[in-house]
């Protein structure tokens, strides 16, 4: 006679190993896109306990990432390189790209060398609205020119 | 400001006997508790077997669901962390420090504490060989020196008693691919004695960078030279790695630590006719690396004679000798940078009188006399009483005197910042509580008044931190703490605070009520335990002066229990399951670090 029910003391075993496992398994999970600019640059974007240690150009998104249940904004770091290539012209740092004048024309007459920062710069950003995730949910949450504003809120470094 | 009358009820319950132990006739003890060293100090005694069978993750957290005046902060399942997004703060009655300076721990008569940033490590204890903990609120600067200011933690650890071989092995697994490794072996045979245990604790954590792996293993011999005479050894050798995760709105995933520490000790024991003697060397050094470059190397190295004579009848007095050194080394590798550290010294003198004219009264008073290098001479001083008044009822006070050195991170370390000129901090510690025990029940009501001075604070943020003495706080408050114990199948225990901490309210909460109950069913070989626990805390802020207020915490555990020991072997078997946080509520005791959800551990453990 073939036994129609599992052994009992496996059935409890799996429910302990299901209950062991399971519980990071029904964290909510979030996807995050970059529709700011195409000339801009997002990354080491992080939202309720994830993180996402990447540089996501205009249209790509992240790859799903398991956070903590409940709300935050999305935070990320931004590079606008328009607007960087923009001030390097003015300054005249890069070779062959200068600022036009009125007439269309290169413009001759560059800033002083050693008042130039070349170094581009990610600043600290996040979205002006809260997102809530909940358990088993799924969520594509979108970076939007209208949406953003700098974040204020990083932490320094603490010391030891 | 709002002056709050804290309510505190004391604990001071008799040890409760490990379960195994219990015997199949019912037996209700009526006693007084036992004094310890100091028979006027406030102090909570928690039995080893306690603290393992606890729901909470780790050991210091375990000793403040026993005891509602002593705080202790948390940030995930059972891993407390080093330096930045560190938890595990300690705090009793209104005195913590920055971290943990304020409060000493003493593990079997040795001080424990890093030598250059002068506290100890959250993460260091395990109860595997516990024997019993003894709290002791309000500090105890004259028997134990530095550091002792708002409390000291006593850690005693466990030998046999008589010949025979104990193993004892617990395996656990759970949430967050948690793993729990315990074992320890205690063997006596002739004059020597062995204890050794193995710990081992390794998590992802509940988000990314939480997680971590701890590892413990200590190793104790003693020899009876001759019966009155005994010689120890002990090694506690732990490695500590993991990371800080940062907020949840900012997490790291790469802010890694990784620290090696070891601590030797010696211990020579000689109990005479009306005397006994008691000399430990100590020696401490840690090894900590950083993510960010961070390199350091601290030592402590000390040493402590102490002597007890039975004078005449009811007089006993304590004598003893104490020195302590600090230094260390601190660079920055990848910069390349050497931090310069001076060390720092003192040697102390100090007695205690504990005079019993009368079975049910006892004075105490006792003084300390301390030299250190940096800060000259230094008194320090205690006095108390005790008095059974009636059967069951008692009362008892103490006033003492209490002191800390600055860190070596404080005088030298820009972490964020730095003052050479800081000056000891001082607390003068009042006391005075009534206790009433018999049968079955249990009540103690304690009041106190914490007043400190000189206290070492930082202010600002970085770069334009800075760290000065600041001038008197005074913190008030009141604990009480009820146990019913064996009442049918239960035990239940219930402790609360409620104190006026003042300005100074970062990691200092106003209130906090733990609870516990125990059931308890034995049938022959087989007994069945199940405990609920839990804990209310309130007026928990992020800042001082009331800034950055953090939600009130709430939660409970569930645990359960099988055990299997049969009267003719000699075996103890016992699988169990913890359901931590099965409500699933969402909270923090420090901002933006949150605490798991419902999460999950089983587990088995096995004694021959």
């Amino acid at each position: 006679m073939i036994n129609r029910y599992p052994d009992k003391t496996l059935v409890l075993l799996a429910v302990l190993i299901s209950l062991a496992g399971g519980c990071d398994l029904a964290y909510p999970e979030t996807v995050v896109v970059n529709k700011l600019d195409q000339r801009v640059l997002v990354r080491n974007l992080s939202f309720n306990g994830c993180l996402w240690n990447t540089v996501l150009a205009y249209g790509e998104a992240t790859s799903p990432g398991r956070c903590l249940p409940g709300e935050d904004r999305v935070h990320f770091e931004k590079f606008d390189a328009g607007a960087y290539c923009q001030k390097q012209a003015d300054d005249g740092t890069i070779e062959g790209v200068c600022a036009c004048n009125t007439d269309g024309q290169p413009d001759d007459n560059p800033m002083d060398s050693g008042l130039s920062n070349e170094v581009p710069t990610w600043f600290n950003y996040q979205t002006i609205s809260s997102f809530r995730a909940g358990y088993r949910e799924f969520h594509i949450f979108e970076l939007t020119p209208k949406d953003i504003e700098q974040d204020f809120s990083v932490p320094g470094p603490y010391g030891h | 400001m709002a002056v709050i009358i804290a309510f505190w009820i004391q604990f001071s319950l008799p040890a409760v006997p490990p379960a195994e132990e219990i015997p199949t006739q019912e037996i209700v003890v009526v006693a007084a508790r036992l004094p310890g060293q100091d028979p006027s100090a406030d102090s909570s005694q928690i039995d080893g077997q306690r603290l393992r069978r606890s729901a909470r993750p780790s050991a210091l957290e375990a000793i403040a669901q026993e005891a509602a005046d002593v705080y202790v902060s948390s940030r995930g399942a059972g891993i407390h962390g080093i330096a930045s997004g560190a938890s595990g703060s300690i705090n009793i009655r209104g005195l913590g420090g920055s971290p943990n300076t304020q409060v000493l721990v003493v593990e079997d008569d040795v001080p424990d504490y890093q030598g250059i940033f002068g506290h100890p490590i959250p993460d260091a204890y395990t109860p595997f060989l516990i024997e019993d903990v003894r709290v002791i609120k309000g500090g105890d600067s004259v028997l134990w020196g530095t550091n002792a200011m708002g409390g000291v933690i006593l850690i005693k650890n466990r030998w046999l008693h008589r010949d025979g071989l104990e193993i004892m092995n617990d395996t656990g697994y759970g949430s967050y691919q948690s793993l729990r490794e315990n074992a320890a072996l205690l063997w006596r045979r002739g004059d020597w004695d062995i204890a050794g245990a193995l710990s081992v604790l390794r998590t992802d954590g509940q988000r990314v960078g939480a997680g971590g792996v701890n590892v413990i293993g200590v190793v104790g011999a003693r020899l009876r030279l001759r019966p009155e005479l005994r010689l120890s050894l002990s090694n506690k050798l732990l490695h500590l790695s993991g990371g800080d995760p940062g907020p949840a709105s900012h997490p790291n995933d790469d802010h890694w630590y990784d620290v090696w520490r070891d601590s030797l000790s010696l211990r020579l024991d000689y109990d005479g006719e009306n005397y006994s003697l008691r000399l430990v060397p100590y020696f401490h050094i840690g090894i900590h690396r950083l993510y960010d470059g961070f390199y350091s190397q601290d030592y402590l190295g000390g040493g402590n004679l102490v002597c007890d004579f039975d004078l005449i009848e009811g007089l006993k007095l304590k004598l003893g000798a104490a020195g302590e050194w600090v230094d260390g080394l601190v660079e920055d590798r990848i910069a390349r940078e050497h931090q310069p550290v001076d060390p720092s010294g003192n040697l102390s003198v100090y007695g205690q009188l504990t005079y019993t004219p009368a079975e049910s009264l006892t004075f105490m008073a006792g003084a300390r006399g301390m030299y250190h290098t940096s800060y000259g001479a230094i008194g320090l001083y205690k006095a108390g009483a005790r008095w059974e008044f009636a059967q069951g009822f008692f009362l008892r006070s103490r006033l003492a005197r209490n002191f800390r050195q600055p860190t070596l991170r404080e005088l030298y370390l820009p972490f964020p910042t730095a003052n050479p000129d800081l000056k000891p901090e001082y607390a003068l510690n009042w006391d005075f509580g009534l206790a009433f025990e018999r049968g079955h029940f249990s009540l103690s009501v304690s009041g106190f008044r914490t007043a400190a001075e000189n206290l070492i604070k930082y202010f600002g943020a970085w770069p334009s931190a800075e760290v000065v003495n600041i001038d008197q706080i005074t913190v008030w408050g009141i604990s009480a703490q009820m146990a019913l114990a064996k009442l049918g199948p239960l035990d239940v225990r219930l402790s609360g605070e409620w104190q006026d901490v003042g300005r100074y309210t970062r990691q200092n909460p106003e209130g906090r009520l733990t609870f516990t109950v125990d059931w308890l069913h034995t049938f022959g070989a087989h007994a069945i335990m199940a405990t609920l626990s839990g804990e209310w805390v309130h007026g928990l802020y992020m800042g001082n002066y009331g800034r950055d207020p953090i939600p009130d915490v709430f939660y409970i555990d569930l645990s359960a229990r099988y055990r299997y020991s049969p009267a003719d072997a000699r075996f103890v078997v016992e699988p169990y399951l913890v359901l931590a946080n099965p409500l699933d509520r969402h909270y923090a005791y420090i901002k933006d670090y949150p605490m798991p959800g419902f999460h999950v551990l089983a587990g088995l453990m096995v004694k021959i």
